[in-house]
């Protein structure tokens, strides 16, 4: 009796949140509905805004893939000078306000060193993609070297061990065994990361009002001409972000 | 063949060696020791695992101190297997050839699956394996590297006691089958007396005795190597009452050849004692005596027993011979 009692407290204060995370997405596209939905989707500044939204979104994982990967798998497997103030910073842009970091992005990457380099490269900062990848990225790649941080935990370092005794080297170790065993944190990890950088506006809209990314988007036309027209684009881009996030999960599932 | 010399390595506050010695080409070596004494790090240390290491170690002359794991063609088998999950059993095994030039390729892998008995293996999941099949994958794919040295991390502890024999055969055939070294490290006692050619016991991270395996596990050379083999009733000379130099030397008198009664008989030395404490096992008596303030330990057949008619707080005399006395 006591045992049923517990559990439906349990299912009762567990559905109260479900309810919270779900009723605004299901009242967001009961009123703005599939015709609008369709309609929005099909102007060309909605889908091209939501198609660089998610472009320079993965841009942003796979820059992180490159460089967090291996910072990842260091902070596993070594130890060095100053790793754990290395760990601490790592998670500094989950605690800072969004556009907080944004001016502190302008400031170090829109003039000087950094900032002659990216003009030298035609990349630019200021109203570019360049701008808005950094602001994505500055926020969300936490989510991916920690998923890959876990990820590597997880492997025992012992297997590393026979693969070299067996002739692979630790680069060949790491390739063939290392990375496909942590695989699967690191997708989850990369798709948080994307999901998380999909969302991002604080930073963004200081660094890069233009190229409009979906959210910039969404906001503006709130700012402009209310809720009736940015709506449908919210409800359009959520759709889309739902439909690739559980694609790759489910896909991540079944290789496991 | 490898010859170690002087190897000293500090981890955190556990330190290996120094330790010296050397294992013969085509030996079966054993190191036995308790859980925890070092005998996993020796081995990681022997392949080139780890770093940061004092000492020598030399294979076929050679120095191979700083020579990279993967250059030094030595296999490795761990306890818990180390099967790579994201390939198949046959990947598994032939890992090796995607770095290494194996000579006879499909004739190894066909001689390896036979002798290991694992054909009908080869196409499953590696998850979906028992221990004793794990444990044979695990062999495979380090012979199959074709190593001068094989390295055996307690190959047995996670196998099904029903499959231990059998294993242990496989263990004793590579040698000659696969013109290999080995050296096996484990806590068990059986295992090492069946397989080895020589024995190292290893406590806390020295190597305390090295010798025959028959020697070795018969005759300790010290206390801690008596205690940790499990010889019982460890006295001083001086308690047998020897006036000569084995005065100060230790004796272990074996529980088995004990002997009590209540009068002197044909033994060699016999002493008044008082039993203390008895315990009943399905097949025979453990008895607890005191003699000269020192606990005893002794077995007794339940057939003696009940002749004796032994009871807690009973005066009797314990007898024992100087051949079932061994010193250490």
């Amino acid at each position: 009796m006591k045992d049923r009692w517990f559990l439906s407290l349990f299912m009762f204060l567990g559905s109260i949140i479900v309810l919270f995370l779900t009723i605004p997405l299901i009242k967001l596209f009961m009123s703005v509905g599939i015709t609008t939905m369709g309609k929005t989707i099909l102007d060309a500044t909605v889908y091209n805004s939501i198609f660089l939204t998610l472009r320079v979104a993965l841009y942003a994982v796979l820059f992180v893939c490159i460089t967090g990967i291996p910072l990842a798998y260091l902070i596993v497997r070594s130890d060095f000078f100053g790793k754990s103030f290395i760990e601490s910073l790592l998670d500094i842009p989950v605690m800072v306000p969004h556009t907080a970091a944004g001016i502190a992005l302008l400031v170090a990457f829109s003039s000087g060193y950094v900032g002659d380099i990216l003009n030298f490269f035609h990349l630019g900062f200021i109203d570019t993609t360049t701008g808005v990848m950094s602001a994505m990225m500055f926020l969300s790649a936490p989510f991916l070297i920690n998923g890959a941080k876990e990820g590597f935990r997880k492997v025992d370092e012992k297997y590393e061990y026979v693969a070299r005794t067996l002739g692979a080297s630790k680069i060949d170790a790491f390739f063939t065994i290392v990375l496909p065993m942590a695989k699967s944190d690191i997708i989850n990890g990369a798709l948080m990361m994307w999901s998380r950088a999909l969302g991002e506006f604080g930073a963004v809209v200081i660094i890069a009002y233009h190229p409009m990314v979906a959210p910039v988007l969404i906001y503006d036309r709130f700012n402009n001409f209310g809720l009736k027209f940015s709506a449908p684009v919210a409800a359009d881009m959520i759709i889309i972000s739902i439909f690739i996030f559980l694609t790759i999960r489910v896909a991540n599932n079944r290789l496991r | 063949m490898l010859e170690i010399e002087n190897l000293l390595l500090k981890k955190e506050d556990f330190t290996l060696g120094e330790l010296s010695f050397e294992v013969k080409k085509n030996s079966y070596f054993v190191i036995l020791g308790k859980t925890g004494s070092g005998k996993t790090m020796l081995l990681e240390t022997i392949a080139g695992l780890k770093r940061n290491i004092l000492g020598k170690v030399y294979l076929d002359g050679l120095d191979i101190t700083t020579l990279q794991p993967e250059k030094r063609d030595f296999g490795f088998v761990y306890q818990d297997f180390m099967l790579f999950p994201n390939m198949s059993v046959e990947e598994n095994i032939k890992y090796s050839s995607r770095y290494k030039k194996i000579k006879n390729q499909k004739e190894l892998f066909l001689d390896l699956v036979d002798f290991l008995q694992i054909k009908g293996l080869l196409n499953r999941d590696i998850t979906h394996l028992s221990g004793g099949e794990k444990q044979r994958v695990a062999i495979a794919r380090a012979i199959y590297s074709k190593p001068k040295l094989l390295l055996l991390d307690e190959p047995l502890s996670a196998v099904d006691p029903t499959f231990k024999n059998s294993i242990m055969k496989l263990l004793k055939g590579i040698i000659k089958r696969y013109d290999m070294t080995i050296i096996h490290v484990t806590h068990n006692f059986k295992e090492a007396s069946f397989l080895a050619d020589k024995i190292a016991v290893m406590l806390d991270g020295k190597i305390l005795q090295i010798g025959r395996a028959n020697d070795v596990l018969n005759r300790p050379t010290s206390i801690e190597v008596a205690k940790f083999l499990g010889f019982k009733n460890i006295f001083k000379g001086s308690f047998f009452d020897f006036k000569d130099e084995r005065r100060d030397r230790y004796f272990s008198v074996d529980p088995n050849r004990i002997l009590f009664s209540y009068k002197k008989n044909d033994r060699e030395f016999c002493y008044e004692c008082r039993i203390d404490s008895i315990l009943d096992i399905t097949d025979h008596y453990k008895v607890f005596a005191k003699v000269k303030n020192r606990e005893i330990f002794a077995k007794i057949t339940k057939n003696m027993f009940d002749k004796l008619e032994l009871k807690e707080g009973k005066d009797c005399l314990m007898c024992i011979d100087s051949k079932d006395v061994e010193i250490i």
